[in-house]
Formats: structure tokens, sequence, C-alpha cells
């Protein structure tokens, strides 16, 4: 059964890339577009990673984050956030809401792999 | 520092290394014996030659250097026996890599096809000495050998020790240490895990979403430490992670960091830049210190300690880092002490310093002839600071003759094997200084005089035994100062010279007259006349008759002498007299009619006034009477052709030069001075007797006398005019001599 | 995950079917306390396990020490797939004891 991952940025470009990629490794992929709408997908299915960009419009991530793990289904699930290097006050504020993972951007198709191979496998 | 410079240093450091090298080759070959320091050393020599050699992209010295690293290694693991057989071919192969080296400002270190010929069949040499290892696995591929970690070999306790201990929140957080561990087999192969549940609490205590969980991995990697480190970068600051590097990693970790470059001489960034140490591993220690000293301010654990304590890093490496440490930071002690100038930049300071004695001499004389008292104090602190900046100045361009010296270690070796002779190099006075341009120039005449002596002078073991002499021949090189020279000697325990041979040679050829009366000193001296060889048999080292003249003149040209002191049976001894300096002497000012001459302070002995009576008598004879003993003189104004009358008083400034004394004849005597020597051009290079010249401080120029060739001129005139008197009046040679020699 | 369980001369027979992750770690915890409460014998059929995760196996161990120290046998039989990789991983067939393992092979 392949494990299901969940990723949101507003970029759709970024999005694809990623899910090109994720999907090549055997995963499932789940797109959002911002936190608003990456919760409205949050209904009760099984997700075993998510992939959050920190600024999006509607709701950012590190809301976002803050508001899945309120959620029983998915208060263990491990999070992946996209940053930039220079936002160490939002990479703490991201692990104070349960983001314990990071991936600066930009990067290769490849890093995301191997980030998302530390945490899960297909 | 761009490329170019840093290249440059890699040059002169192997040139270093190479020649520690050979010294070390040369002295396992004379004592017969060696230690690991000795194989330790010159393993790391060549190890370093090959890793820079890499950083520069010099794949040739790579190449070749690696076959004579893994030589050394055989040796230093004892696989490989160090005989005379290996000593010899390693020695070809410093050669080797020296000429390697000196190919690289030009094209890269690439040799021309005859050297690199050579340069395979030493290979060929070392490889069957290795055992017969195949080309392409001895050669590495460049990249390899500067590359972290070796490990991942086939043997056991090759693996890394990964212990882990998990926070109980890393659960909740989503992190699943079976994904981690699923990772690490991504990059290399988990050989055992063993989980410690022992924090475990009972089922009714537990959190069951906290992890109580703890492993320690037993793991095979050919990755760094650094991606090991990384496949927990997302629990780092969740977990308790230990890395410890496999043992076979251990000594290449030592290795590396033997070979640190230096640029830190703090323990952990050496550590770090060896791959032993993560900086995040850092960072840890250092907390954990600052912890312990808030804890207990009396004690200050140092960050080894806290390193090996916490299990971050074994013992043994944190020794070999900290031993580094001490290196480098001696090495930097010693760099403070030190500061590399360009030589030009000295040259232009002696010439400046030069300039400042002239002006501050014409200064004096101003002084002097104002009669100004006060002024003439003044400028007469102004000399004598100016003497000490000069004599400081010149002491900087002094290098000892030590170095020159030692080269000849391997000289000496190589031409005893190829004359089959057993002989060894004894030398003192390594620590006597003298001007680097000297230094420079000395080099070939005396490889001429050692190989010389070592060719004729010693005698082959039968000989030497029949004259109950121990077998092994001993040349010996030495150095000392004697009044403003420096003497260097090569001496031998040879037969000595056969005074009966050369003079019959020098007969023969014409060199002097039958029956001509000679001391044995002028004797031993006719082997410095040119096309003089007095060896049976003429060997391709020396005998060809060219050579001794050769050498004579090249010390000439430094203004230095060269004579020979024999004992049948018991040795030779050539001995080099040169000035220390050649760029400023202090002088002593004497004038003749118009013109002013210098001579050399160091070399007057006194000056007299010329007697009326000898100043009658000396029209006819060129010698006086000087407290009962013969001394030769030279009149300058003959010698000059200056057309002034003489005045009314005529003085005599006597000279001695090794061992000879003789006398100028001069109107007055002006003083000392000092002596910026400027040389003639090369229109007055034929002038022999004329060493140079300089500018007085009243702006003229005064010349400076070649007193050397004065007194060679003078005796040799002197020959001529005695032969010629000898001649006129049926004299022998031999009461003509006792006429000199007898007053 | 639901556990079904069958009692028999004071043996219970735990069958575990679905997931056995953290998520529902602290619900199958208090199921173990009351069963191993109730029984001298405890024997977890692990078949239908269709995941787990460290703290699923956490629970296991813990469920295995609660046992010994009660004085009670608590066995694991039949381990699906998703229990073995786990225990594989983790090397630690020694402590969830080799005959429990020896069905599962065969």
């Amino acid at each position: 059964m392949a494990k299901t991952i969940m990723i949101v940025d507003d970029s759709a470009s970024l999005r694809q890339v990623v899910s090109i990629a994720l999907k090549g490794a055997g995963f499932e992929v789940i797109e959002a577009c911002d936190g608003q709408d990456a919760l409205s997908k949050l209904n009760g299915q099984k997700i075993h990673l998510i992939i959050s960009d920190v600024n999006m419009p509607n709701m950012d991530g590190i809301s976002f984050v803050r508001e899945a793990k309120k959620l029983p289904n998915y208060k263990f699930t491990p999070v992946i956030m996209l940053t930039t290097e220079s936002q160490e006050a939002k990479k703490q504020a991201g692990q104070a809401a349960g983001a314990k993972a990071w991936v600066v951007k930009p990067f290769q198709p490849a890093q995301m792999l191997t980030a998302v191979s530390k945490l899960i496998l297909p | 520092m761009n490329m170019e410079q840093a290249l440059q240093t890699y040059i002169e450091e192997s040139r270093g290394l190479l020649e520690e090298m050979e010294g070390i080759l040369l002295r396992i070959e004379n004592e017969a014996r060696h230690d690991a320091d000795d194989i330790n050393a010159m393993f790391r020599s060549a190890h370093t030659i090959k890793g820079s050699a890499g950083l520069f992209g010099l794949d040739a010295i790579v190449s070749f250097t690696h076959v004579v690293e893994n030589a050394l290694d055989k040796v230093r693991d004892g696989a490989l026996e160090i005989s005379g057989g290996l000593v010899e071919l390693l020695l070809k192969c410093c050669d080797h890599i020296g000429l390697l080296i000196a190919a690289v400002p030009n094209g890269n270190g690439e040799l021309d096809a005859a050297q690199a010929a050579d340069g395979d069949a030493l290979l060929a040499m070392l490889r069957r000495m290795l055992g017969a290892e195949p080309a392409e696995a001895a050669v590495p591929a460049m990249h390899e050998a500067g590359v972290a970690c070796s490990g991942g070999g086939p043997l056991d306790g090759d693996c890394w020790h990964i212990s882990l201990a998990f926070g109980r929140d890393v659960l909740k957080n989503g992190m699943d240490p079976i994904s981690f561990i699923r990772y690490l087999s991504t990059i290399g192969d988990i050989v055992s895990v063993v989980t410690d549940d022992s924090a475990l609490p009972e089922l009714g205590a537990m959190d069951p979403e906290s992890c109580y969980l703890a492993f320690s991995i037993e793991f095979k990697s050919e990755a760094d430490k650094k991606t090991i480190e990384d496949a927990f970068e997302f629990v780092r600051d969740d977990c308790k992670l230990r890395i410890l590097p496999p043992p076979s990693h251990l000594s290449a970790f030592v290795e590396r960091l033997e070979h640190a470059s230096g640029n830190t001489d703090m323990l952990g960034q050496l550590l770090i830049e060896a791959g032993i140490l993560t900086d995040h591993e850092l960072e840890e220690a250092l907390a954990a210190q600052a912890r312990a000293v808030a804890a207990d301010c009396s004690s200050r654990p140092s960050i080894g300690e806290m390193l090996v304590k916490e299990g971050v890093v074994q013992k043994e490496v944190v020794d070999v880092a900290l031993e580094k440490q001490r290196q480098i930071r001696e090495h930097k002690a010693q760099e403070a002490k030190f500061i590399r100038v360009n030589a030009e930049k000295l040259d232009e300071l002696i010439n400046l310093v030069g300039e400042l004695v002239i002006a501050g001499a014409s200064a004096s004389l101003r002084a002097r002839r104002s009669g100004d008292v006060a002024l003439l104090e003044s400028t007469s602190a102004v000399s004598s600071l100016v003497e000490e900046i000069r004599d400081g100045a010149l002491k900087l361009r002094m290098v000892e003759i030590g170095e020159t010296f030692s080269r000849f270690q391997r000289v000496v070796r190589d031409v005893s094997k190829e004359l089959g002779k057993d002989i060894g190099l004894e030398i003192s006075g390594a620590e006597t200084e003298l001007d680097k341009t000297v230094v420079e120039k000395i080099g070939d005449p005396l490889m001429h005089l050692v190989r010389n002596a070592m060719d004729h002078g010693i005698e082959p073991a039968g000989a030497r035994a029949a004259s109950g002499k121990p077998a092994r021949g001993t040349l010996r090189l030495n150095a000392y100062h004697d009044s403003g020279s420096i003497v260097i000697e090569v001496a031998d325990d040879g037969g000595g010279l056969n005074k009966e041979k050369i003079l019959h040679k020098a007969i023969e050829h014409g060199v002097v007259a039958p029956g001509q009366a000679l001391t044995d000193q002028e004797i031993y001296n006719l082997i410095f006349e040119a096309g003089f060889s007095t060896a049976d048999k003429v060997t391709n080292l020396s005998g060809r008759g060219v050579g001794m003249d050769v050498v004579k003149r090249n010390i000439q040209a430094l203004r230095g002498t060269v004579d020979i002191d024999s004992e049948p049976g018991r040795g030779a001894t050539v001995r080099i007299r040169l000035p220390l300096t050649l760029a400023i002497i202090d002088g002593f000012l004497v004038g003749v009619g118009e013109s002013a001459f210098v001579v050399p302070l160091d070399m007057v002995l006194e000056c007299v006034e010329l007697p009326e009576a000898d100043r009658r008598l000396a029209e006819t004879r060129n010698y006086i009477n000087l407290r009962g003993e013969v001394l030769p003189f030279v009149r300058l104004r003959d010698e000059f052709e200056i057309k002034a009358p003489p005045g009314k008083r005529e003085n005599i400034v006597v000279v001695q030069y090794g061992g000879q004394k003789a006398g100028f004849v001069v109107d007055e005597l002006l003083g000392e001075f000092q002596t910026v020597i400027k040389p003639l051009g090369s229109v007055f290079r034929h002038l022999k007797s004329i060493s140079g010249s300089t500018i007085l401080g009243t702006g003229e120029v005064a010349l400076i006398l070649d007193v050397p060739a004065l007194l060679q001129l003078g005796v040799a005139r002197d020959g001529q005019m005695l032969a010629h008197e000898r001649d006129r009046a049926g004299f022998g040679a031999y009461e003509v001599s006792a006429d000199l020699t007898g007053e | 995950m639901n556990i079904r369980v069958q009692r028999e001369n004071g043996i219970s027979r735990l069958k575990m079917e679905g997931e056995l992750t953290i998520y529902q770690a602290s619900e199958i915890r208090q199921e173990l306390i009351g069963h191993l409460a109730d029984c001298d014998e405890m024997e977890i059929d692990l078949a239908d396990v269709v995941e787990m995760d460290t703290a699923g196996c956490q629970l296991l161990l813990a469920a295995k020490h609660e046992g010994l120290q009660q004085g009670k046998s608590v066995r694991f039989v039949s381990h699906s797939q998703a229990a073995l990789e786990i225990i594989d991983l983790f090397q630690m067939a020694a402590q969830f004891g080799d005959p429990l393992l020896i069905p599962a092979q065969r």
C-alpha cells in the first residue's frame, strides 16, 4: 500500500515538480495550494507526511501545521517545512507548532526525496 | 595568496621534504639501522608531497609519489624490509620527484619522454619490491587520493559504531526511529542493531506515545561521518547521537590529522578538518564544556577531555590531534621568529645602506674640514650608527654554510659508490655564516674539490690497509671565521700530494723551470695551475686536467684564494679563503699623487714610512728589510702609471694575505674608510689588480686594490726579475732564494 | 485497530487487526493492561497487523515485560509481514522470544 504525502504550496509549478518526484519514488500525492485548502483536504484519510511551505495566502504554513496537529488523525504526522535560509524565527515558530523537519529552498527534487526518505519509506 | 604563490609554496615545501627524506635515507645507509620515526617521517613526506600535488592537479607527481608512499607504507607495516637496494632505489625516486617538482613551474610537472621513461623504470622496480602489484591498482585516480574515508573493506571491525538514544517526544513529532535506521541502509550496510529497551517502563506507567528505545548500530559504509550524521538531521536536537568511526579508519584519521593544513590550531577545528568531528558534535561538546565550567569554576575541562568523556572521539585520535596542535603552535611560533623576505628587497636595502655610508662619509669629511667641533661630534655619532646599520644589514644576508655542506652527504655517498671506495663525510663548522651570494657561488668549486679529494686523495681500500689506515676513508668539510674572511677546508685522510710527481709534471709542462727552488707549499699549489693532473689513471670524475685551475679562478672571482697543505701519507687539506661579504668592506684609504686607493683593512698589518735609505735602494730592488724580514713591495705609482712625482715622503702599507706579506708603496696614508664596493664595469674586467671602485665623500672615485692579485703580480715579477738577475749573474736558483730568505 | 479476545482455561488469545501505531497506542495499552489482569497466560496473534511502528513495537515489548513480572507468559504468534519487518530491523527477535517467531517462519 503506497504511502500518501500531502504537498502544500501556493506555487503550482513547485507542487508539480515535487509531486512528479514523489510519485516517481512510489508515493501517492495530494496537492493543496494553501493552508486552508490543505486543512479542507485532511478529511480523515491516512496521510504519512505533510510537506508545507511557510508563506502562503489565506493560511500560512505554521498556522496550518498547528491546526493539523490538533486533528486526531494527523497529530503524529511528520511535517517537512519548506523555508529559506533567513527565516530563523519562522523556523522556531514552526518547530513549536510541530514541524521538526526543514528543507531549504531552493532545492533539487533529489534533495527533497532524500529528506522524505529519512522520515518515511514508500 | 593566489594560486601561483600557493604553488610556489608547494614547490619549496616539497623540496624541503625531499631533502629531509634524502637525509634520513643517507643516515639509514650510513648507520645501517633505522627506527620507526625515520620511516614515519619519510612516509609523511611522501604523503604530503602527493596530497598537495593533488590540490594543484599535478597528476604526474601524484601517481609517481603514490607508489613511493605505498612502498614506505609497507616498510612501516613491516611488510617490506628496508635494504641497501631499497634505500638506493628510494634515493633515486627522491631525485625523480625532485625532477618532477622542478618541472612544475613550466609545464605542470610533466617531464620529457626520456625522463618519464626513467620514472617508469623506477616505478617498475619499486613495484617489483612491493610484490608485483598490478600497475593500475597502484596508481590511484587523482580524486581518490584526498577523499574522505577509505573504509568499507571486507575486514571485520570495519564498521562505524552509531549509538542512538532518542528523546521521548520523537514519536509524537512524527519521527520514527524505524525510518532513520531504514534510511541508513540506503547509504551502507547495517551489520547489526542492538535495541536497548531497558528504559521502557512498566506497561501501566508508560506513555505509549513516548519513545523509550535506544540503539547501537554497527554500520558498514563508505560514507563520511557528516553524511552519516545527516541521516539524523531531523532528530538531531531530539536524540543523543554518537558516531564512532571504524577502527580501520583510525589510522586514516590519524594520518589526516597529521597532514592538517595548519590553518587552525584549535583542537575542535582540527578534528573537523580531518573529518573526525562534525560541527554539531563540536557545538555540543563546547556547550557541555561551558556547562561544566559553570558548575565548577575551579576546573576547566579541555575540549579534548570533553570529547573523549562524551564518547564522541576516541582517545587515541584526540591524542594525535593534541600533538598536531602542539606542532602547529610551535610552527606558528617559529614563523613568528622568522619572516621570509624577498632577496631583491634585501639587496636594495644593502644598496641603500651603501649609499648611506658614502653620504655619511661625505658629511664627516665636510665636518672635519669645517672644524666645527659640535658638528664633528654629531657626524661621528651618525657614523657609528651608520656603521651599526651597515653591519646589521649585512648580517641579514648571512646564511649558515651548513646547508651547502650537508648537500655533500649525498655527493660523497654517490661518488664513493661510483669509485668503489668506502668514504665517510665529516662536517664541522656548519653554523659558520657567510654572505648568501658567496654561498651560492661556492657550491661548484667545493663540488670539484670534494670529488677530487675522493678520487685522487683517498687511496683504494687495499692501499689504505697496507699503510695501516682504517679501510673507511674520511673526508672532512670544515668552516670557520678568520680575520674578516671565512675559511672553508676540504680535507682528506688519503695519501697526500706527491711532491716529486707534481714537480716532475710541472717541469714537463714548463710551468716551472728545471732546478727552480720551490717551497713545499709552492709545489703543492702548482696543482692549481692550468692543465695539471697527476693522476695516473684518468677517471670520469676528475683527472681530465681541467678542474683545479677552474676552481682557483672561480674562487678568485669571489675575491678569495685557495691553497693546499699536504702531509705525505696523512692526507691533504684544501683551504679556501673568502671575504665574508661582497658588498662593503672596511677600507684603508691611501693616496698616490692625486689618486686614491683603498686597501681592505683586514689585510693591513701596519704602515711604516719608507726610510730614505730604502727609498734609494728601492729604486733597484723591490724589497726592503723590515725588522729583519724580507718584505717585497709593489710601488702603486709604477703599477698604475701615475705621472705625478713622488712626494717628499713615501709610506709602505704592509699587508698580509694567505700567509704572505707584502708592502704597497704609497705617498699618503689617509686613514680608515668604510668602503662600499661598486663593481667595475665589464670594460675594466681585465684589470687584474683592481677589484672594484668606491666613491669618496668628496665625490671622487677611489680604486679598491685587489691585494691577492697584486701580491701575485709582485711575486711573479720578483720571480722574473730574480731569474733575470740569476741568468745574468749565473747564480743558481738556490743561492738566490737563500738570499731572499736568509736576511 | 480491533482486538478480538478468546478466553480458554485462563489463556487469553488476542487477535490484533489493523494498525498498531502511535495513533492507537494509548487505546491498545489500556486493553492490554485489562486483558493481562484477567488471564494466566496470553497469546497475541499478529497475523492481521497491517502496519506497526516504534510505538507499537514498544507496546508489545512492555506487555511481555509486564507478563514476566506478573509471572504470566505472553507470547506472540503468526507475525504479519509488517510486524516481522520492524522486529527484524530492530533485531529484537531475542527480546520477543525465539519460540514466538518460529511459528511465523515455518
